[in-house]
């Protein structure tokens, strides 16, 4: 049968299950209802250009059930109102939405195009990168629930999300910083060849006429680069004076402000060369490093968003007898909840009817579903697998789980206080010692020479000549080659900083599942009796979604490729224990030893690891052991940490016996199990209050909160979305081989720097006392400027030739 | 070289390196590089209906706001005692 595409949503598939009609006698498809009802509403509104703008792209087909009518209520709570609607000064009101299904930039216009004809709809803009909208309302005109719907009648799907969660503050910082970078860039650029003609004045002789014209220009460029570039370095150094501590701002500041200051007084006196370029120089170069901070932190917001926004906002209460929908900040302690299978646990409670697995990878990372029967305790965030359940909430939205794990994100994404403290307190004593000598020397020269202009020339060349251009580049250049020699081997260090963070580092704590092991179980011995049929096997355990079916029918595919299921009858899946079904006259069932009790199957086996058990009609046929293996080469690879004087713990979800086994099997003495989220955090803290400098390694969004309290963090690339944004390292091909080697590297790389800047200060102790004593001139200060420069760099080279050696 | 076409050079070259920055500086503010892929699709895709419909929002937006202002005129009128 020909395979044709839907005509909206251009997937392809079989015409006999298409829906067909004819319109000017051409022939249209439709995969659903869903798309079909999209289409014809664009046709009626005259947006069919939409499918041109298209052109072969392809959309998710339009799901109907969206259009549930409850569900739109929730949008005119005022409860929702109050957490996600912003009214403008002009009293319209506003909302950022997330749009799901946005695929290419022609479902950006249709969006748009279809918010601008809605009545009462004033302003609608959605960014394409991120997904994200904004829509301006007028309140009086139409409800939201109805912009909502309009949104998804045409096959989309929106839900609200809260901008004062730093995204709009992150960017509003970013769009800040790089209009005043421009400002310094230009300034710097043009001001350089301005220089140029000053410097060749300076030696060959120049007309003061002219000489005055470049002052002037400087001048004129200069002044919109101290004040509005270097704003940030004012702000700051008046924060820290304001807090009573002298940081490396007040230096950038003092420096230029001094250098412009003396500028204009050579420039009017005509006396003396000015030091306008200087001034931009400084602000700008110190500027962009700035910059680069403030960039880094903004990743992980995107992310968070997008957690927060798969959060259930409702869950069905079920009160004297009726269900109801209701939004999940309204639940009380004490509502009966009810669940279906694939349902997000909403908020924290006690299970009261009924039982079912449920997925709880999303806080602890481990694979296995978990049985939940009356009484047991169920965690907002995990998910209801296969049945319907009902339980007791025991705490609001607000206090569960869930909620608390985002907020905790929220806070540890938007401040790594450790790190931050220690770069404030090391750039403190050195501007604070500079600033000292600068002032000394002044008051020096004025009592020596008597001059106050002679005296005020030499302490700013003391603090120009100081300030972070020389040391500037001593760090950023190894970082840089450390870098892009770690990213060769597929480790992607996310800041430079970090490098020299992770060779301070004394401890590596390492997630289990997924980091260490593979994190999901395969098969170790297979044993297997008379009568055996893998065609039969497999075909059980292909219909299972559990982890240990699946690692069977790894095997059996690996072992078997040639090998084809066969069409089971009474297929039955048993809670917690395994399945059956029944081929022809045969019974078949597959599981763990209680199954087998259950049927009444003898079994003699026993096992340390998990075990799967295949009978044929009563009888044992094949007999399984599976495990989650330790990850190729990560014995190894701890075994070199641990050489390096590195302390290594691990941390996990599971139970202690497997911990244990994993532990031992990877050498490692010191392990920590059932750990939730928090505790795993907590943990890190503790490391830090003994001293600990900690590295953490992890995969999960159950590893996120730990990510991102300790100070390096280290995520696997096939990991959880989250865990790798708030991590500092990136390991992509998730070798444990890797993670020895970011270890290598980054001590490497910090040797360099301490080597480069030895020879900075080195350079710096012998350049100040020089300017101190009067004796820079333009053409030492150049020279030796960039030959200290050259000589950072080359040493720097060496890491790359220093690790080709060692291979 | 004069100083007079000197100072000429370097001033009318400056203008006109700032107009530039200043240009690049209010498409920054007014968000238009916010959304890389908006920019290029802007020059693919739109045609007299969008600027059209960009005028249609204007208009839209300027009832709105009037409306309000008549209303709260209205809230704010008391009769004479």
């Amino acid at each position: 049968m020909a395979r044709v595409p839907c005509t909206h949503c251009h997937l392809e598939f079989d015409e006999s299950v298409m829906i067909t009609e004819e319109e000017n006698g051409k022939a249209l498809h439709f995969c659903c209802k869903g798309c079909q009802g999209v289409y014809h509403l664009l046709k009626e509104e005259g947006l069919d250009t939409f499918y041109d703008k298209l052109g072969n792209q392809t959309l998710e087909p339009a799901d109907r059930t969206r259009e549930k009518k409850e569900d739109l209520e929730r949008f005119d709570l005022e409860g929702f109102h109050k957490k996600y609607v912003r009214s403008t000064p002009e009293g319209l009101n506003e909302i950022h939405l997330i749009i799901e299904g946005i695929h290419c930039s022609a479902c950006v216009w249709l969006n748009e195009k279809v918010l601008h004809q809605t009545p009462g709809v004033i302003e609608a803009s959605i960014n394409y990168s991120n997904n994200k909208a904004k829509v301006v309302w007028d309140p009086e005109q139409i409800r939201l629930s109805k912009i909502i719907e309009t949104i998804r009648n045409i096959g989309y799907n929106a839900y609200p999300y809260d901008p004062a969660l730093q995204e709009e503050r992150a960017v509003k910082v970013r769009n800040d910083y790089y209009s005043r970078i421009l400002v310094g860039v230009f300034a710097t650029m043009n001001i350089m060849w301005i220089a140029i003609a000053q410097y060749a004045g300076y030696f060959t002789g120049m007309e003061k006429g002219h000489k005055n014209i470049l002052n002037i220009a400087e001048f004129i460029l200069a002044t919109p680069t101290l004040f509005y570039s270097g704003w940030i370095f004012f702000r700051g150094a008046w924060y820290g004076l304001k807090n009573r501590f002298v940081n490396m701002d007040l230096l950038v500041a003092a420096g230029a402000t001094l250098a412009y200051l003396y500028s204009i007084y050579a420039m009017i006196t005509l006396e003396g060369e000015v030091y306008f370029d200087s001034v931009t120089m400084i602000i700008t170069f110190v500027l962009v490093g700035k910059y680069l901070e403030v960039l880094s932190k903004r990743q992980a917001v995107d992310t968070l968003d997008k957690i927060l926004g798969s959060m259930p906002t409702e869950a069905t209460v079920v009160k004297d007898g009726e269900k109801a929908l209701v939004s999940i900040e309204n639940i009380e302690p004490g509502d009966l909840v009810e669940l279906k299978p694939g349902e997000k646990v909403a908020v924290d409670g006690i299970l009261r009817q009924g039982s079912a697995l449920f997925d709880e990878s999303p806080l602890t990372g481990e694979s296995e579903p978990i049985l939940k029967q009356e009484g047991d305790e169920i965690l907002s965030g995990t998910v209801c697998l296969d049945s319907v359940v009902r339980y007791d909430a025991t705490k609001r939205a607000d206090e569960s789980l869930l909620h608390q794990i985002t907020e905790l994100l929220g806070d540890a994404v938007t401040k790594k206080p450790r790190i931050e403290q220690l770069a404030n307190v090391i750039s403190g004593y050195f501007s604070v010692t500079i600033l000292s000598i600068a002032l000394l020397t002044f008051a020096g020269w004025l009592w020596h020479s008597g001059s106050f202009e002679t005296a005020l020339i030499v302490a700013i060349s003391v603090i120009v000549i100081a300030c972070p251009c020389a040391l500037g580049l001593a760090t950023p250049m190894a970082t840089l080659m450390g870098i892009s020699r770690a990213a060769k081997r597929g480790i992607l260090f996310k800041e430079a900083a970090q490098l020299e963070t992770m060779a301070k580092c004394d401890l590596l704590a390492l997630d289990k599942t997924g980091t260490v092991t593979e994190g999901r179980p395969s098969v170790v011995s297979f044993q297997s009796f008379e009568g055996f049929d893998p065609k039969l096997l497999l075909s059980l355990v292909s219909g299972s979604n559990h982890p240990v079916s699946r690692g069977v029918a790894r095997y059996l595919r690996e072992r078997y490729p040639e090998l084809r299921t066969l069409e089971l009858e009474n297929y039955k899946e048993i809670q917690a224990q395994g399945v059956r079904a029944r081929y022809r006259d045969k019974e078949i069932a597959g599981g763990n030893a209680a199954l087998m009790e259950a049927l009444a199957v003898p079994v003699e086996v026993e096992s340390r690891e998990t075990l799967f058990l295949f009978a044929v009609d009563g009888k044992i046929s094949a007999v399984i052991e599976l495990r989650d293996r330790l990850k190729e080469g990560a014995f190894e690879a701890i075994a070199t940490i641990k050489a390096l004087g590195v302390k290594v713990v691990m941390l996990t979800g599971d139970h202690e016996a497997a911990a244990e086994r994993i532990a031992m099997e990877a050498g490692i003495e010191e392990s920590y199990a059932r750990l939730l989220p928090q505790d795993k955090a907590e943990l890190i803290d503790r490391f830090h209050d003994e001293g600990h400098r900690v590295v953490m390694a992890g995969d999960g969004i159950n590893d996120a909160i730990a990510l991102a309290r300790s100070d390096i963090a280290i995520a696997m690339g096939s990991g959880a979305d989250i865990a790798i944004e708030v991590s500092d390292v990136v390991l992509l091909e998730d070798r444990p081989a890797d993670l020895a080697d970011a270890f290598l590297v980054s001590r490497r790389t910090f040797r360099t720097v301490k080597q480069n800047l030895g020879f900075s200060i080195l350079y710096n102790t012998v350049a100040v006392p020089l300017a101190v004593l009067g004796y820079v001139n333009p053409l030492v200060a150049a020279l030796s400027m960039s030959l200290s420069s050259l000589f950072v760099v080359g040493n720097s080279m060496r890491i790359k030739l220093g690790v080709r050696n060692e291979e | 070289m004069s100083d007079s076409i000197m100072a000429l050079m370097l001033g009318v070259s400056t203008f006109l390196g700032a107009l530039g920055l200043i240009a690049l500086l209010w498409g920054l503010r007014s968000g238009q590089f916010d959304d890389q892929a908006k920019f290029l699709d802007g020059a693919r895709f739109d045609g007299e209906e969008e600027l059209k419909d960009a005028v249609m929002m204007e208009k839209k937006k300027k009832e709105a706001l009037e409306k309000k202002k008549k209303e709260t005129a209205k809230k704010d009128y008391r009769p004479a005692d």
